[in-house]
């Protein structure tokens, strides 16, 4: 095993056990830290997956961002959330299937791709910010616009939905 | 010495000479700017500050840090243990990171990284988090409304200070910080882009805490804030941290906007520090001058005057560099 092997397992070992504990703590802070451990754990792959700036974005976009909205809307819900109730009828069991099958499978895919380009000595080509630019606004120019249609979507879609609950009291 | 890089390789040992420097860097500069600060502040208010101390108490810093490092560190009893443990060590860490990067001269830098801009702002959102686990695990009222405001500032200033600096990194292609300063060969960037760097600026002091946004710890509101239960040696980690990022805000714009390490006469570094300490004595100067903003009047600026302000500059950049 080489160094760079070991580096990766802790990494992925990390990601798994940080995702299984934002899934199954009861605290809302608890499960927040985790994520965001979580979200560091992936970044750490990215670096392995020899692209550095979609690292740094998901650090600064998930970490930065998302986390601290998520720490918004835990201020703006209140305390009452705070140590939220599995529904009942959900066992421990159930809960670990739910945190596990999504993950397990990309992590799957992941790990074959990463492992294998740990093993050959081809190495992947560095994915500079140029080529990724490139990649949007060329070969997936659709896709790219159609992602910012469907968040403009929600974002309406949200403030309506601020807007009638408002209405209704 | 060649012994020792034969055995081990050269990078390790440019490595770690590396960051035993930076934590050099990252001491003294708190020596520096915690008397510049004592001093600035006394003086603004007329009267002399520390003096005793050493020729004009240049020691302060020095006998207030090994006071410190004496002092028994206390654990409140309540406390959420692994938290409260965590924060200090977790709000380090981005400032080592970022100390990584900075071109300190053309020669004198750590680690040369093609997306170096964005390693700094990455990891300085770690900032936050770390408040964030500080007045979460503190178990305390005042800790946690310090807290929770400094997580509602982010919202607030990140934005507008990764926008600012977008013009530049268009104009040199570039989010290595070295490159940035090279492209300033000829002119400061600050003349093209005067009112990005005033808008870096001031979402630079938000990112800092420091007044007029020191909301996270407002002393006279929040007791201390986020840091009320820290004492002893932890409590200076927050304080070096806190004088670290000031650092690292004053380095960035200095970087960006008024060349780095490029100057007449004088060797590069010393231009680097000049530029970056008056930068810092702005920023203390700040402390003196503007009254505390409350968090829905910085939410109304930023939202409302920078990042407007600073999407149009870009949209001009971009425009420009297209004609042009």
């Amino acid at each position: 095993m080489t160094f760079g092997e070991i580096v990766f397992i802790l990494i992925m070992l990390l990601t798994l056990f940080s995702a299984l504990a934002t899934a199954l703590t009861s605290s809302m802070i608890y499960a927040l830290l985790s994520l965001i451990v979580t979200m560091f754990g992936i970044s750490g792959l990215y670096i392995f997956l020899n692209a550095p700036f979609i690292a740094m974005m998901q650090i600064l976009i998930y970490v930065g961002a998302i986390s601290v909205l998520i720490v918004f809307a835990v201020m703006i819900a209140g305390p009452h959330y705070l140590h939220m109730k599995a529904p009942k009828g959900w066992t421990g069991l159930s809960k670990i299937l739910t945190a596990l099958i999504v993950p397990v499978f990309t992590f799957f895919v992941f790990v074959n791709f990463i492992m294998g380009t740990c093993r050959t000595d081809k190495k992947l080509s560095v994915i500079t910010t140029k080529d990724i630019g490139r990649a949007f606004f060329d070969t997936y120019m659709l896709p790219f616009e159609l992602i910012s249609l469907l968040i403009v979507v929600s974002i309406i879609g949200a403030i309506m939905l601020a807007l009638f609950s408002k209405g209704e009291k | 010495m060649n012994e020792i890089i034969n055995i081990v390789g050269k990078e390790v040992v440019r490595n770690v000479i590396g960051l035993v420097g930076v934590l050099v860097v990252v001491v003294v500069n708190v020596l520096i700017l915690t008397w510049v600060e004592r001093k600035v502040s006394g003086h603004m208010q007329r009267r002399i500050g520390p003096k005793e101390v050493g020729p004009f108490g240049l020691i302060q810093a020095i006998a207030d840090g090994i006071k410190l490092l004496g002092k028994d560190i206390i654990t409140p009893e309540d406390v959420k243990k692994p938290l409260y443990f965590l924060a200090p060590i977790v709000i380090f860490i981005p400032v080592l990171v970022s100390f990584v990067v900075i071109p300190f001269d053309s020669f004198l830098q750590v680690k040369d990284i093609n997306v170096g801009i964005l390693v700094i702002f990455a990891f300085s959102s770690l900032s936050v988090l770390s408040l964030l686990l500080a007045g979460w695990g503190s178990n305390n009222k005042y800790s946690l409304i310090g807290a929770m405001r400094s997580v509602a500032q982010n919202i607030a200033y990140e934005i507008p200070l990764l926008l600012a600096l977008l013009p530049v990194i268009f104009m040199c292609n570039s989010f290595s910080l070295k490159d940035v300063v090279e492209a300033q060969k000829g002119i400061w960037f600050v003349v093209y882009h005067p009112i990005p760097f005033l808008i870096y600026f001031i979402a630079g002091v938000a990112e800092t805490n420091r007044t007029p946004f020191d909301l996270a710890e407002a002393e006279s509101e929040l007791v201390a804030g986020f840091h009320t239960e820290y004492s002893g040696m932890r409590f200076a980690l927050f304080f070096l941290a806190e004088y670290s990022n000031i650092f690292i805000i004053c380095a960035v714009a200095t970087i960006f906007f008024l060349g780095g390490y490029q100057g007449p006469i004088l060797p590069g570094i010393i231009w680097f520090f000049i530029k970056t300490y008056a930068l810092a004595f702005i920023i203390v100067w700040f402390r003196w001058t503007f009254p505390r903003v409350r968090f829905d009047q910085l939410l109304n600026f930023s939202w409302k005057v920078l990042i407007p302000v600073s999407f149009l500059w870009l949209l001009i950049t971009g425009g420009m560099l297209k004609i042009l």
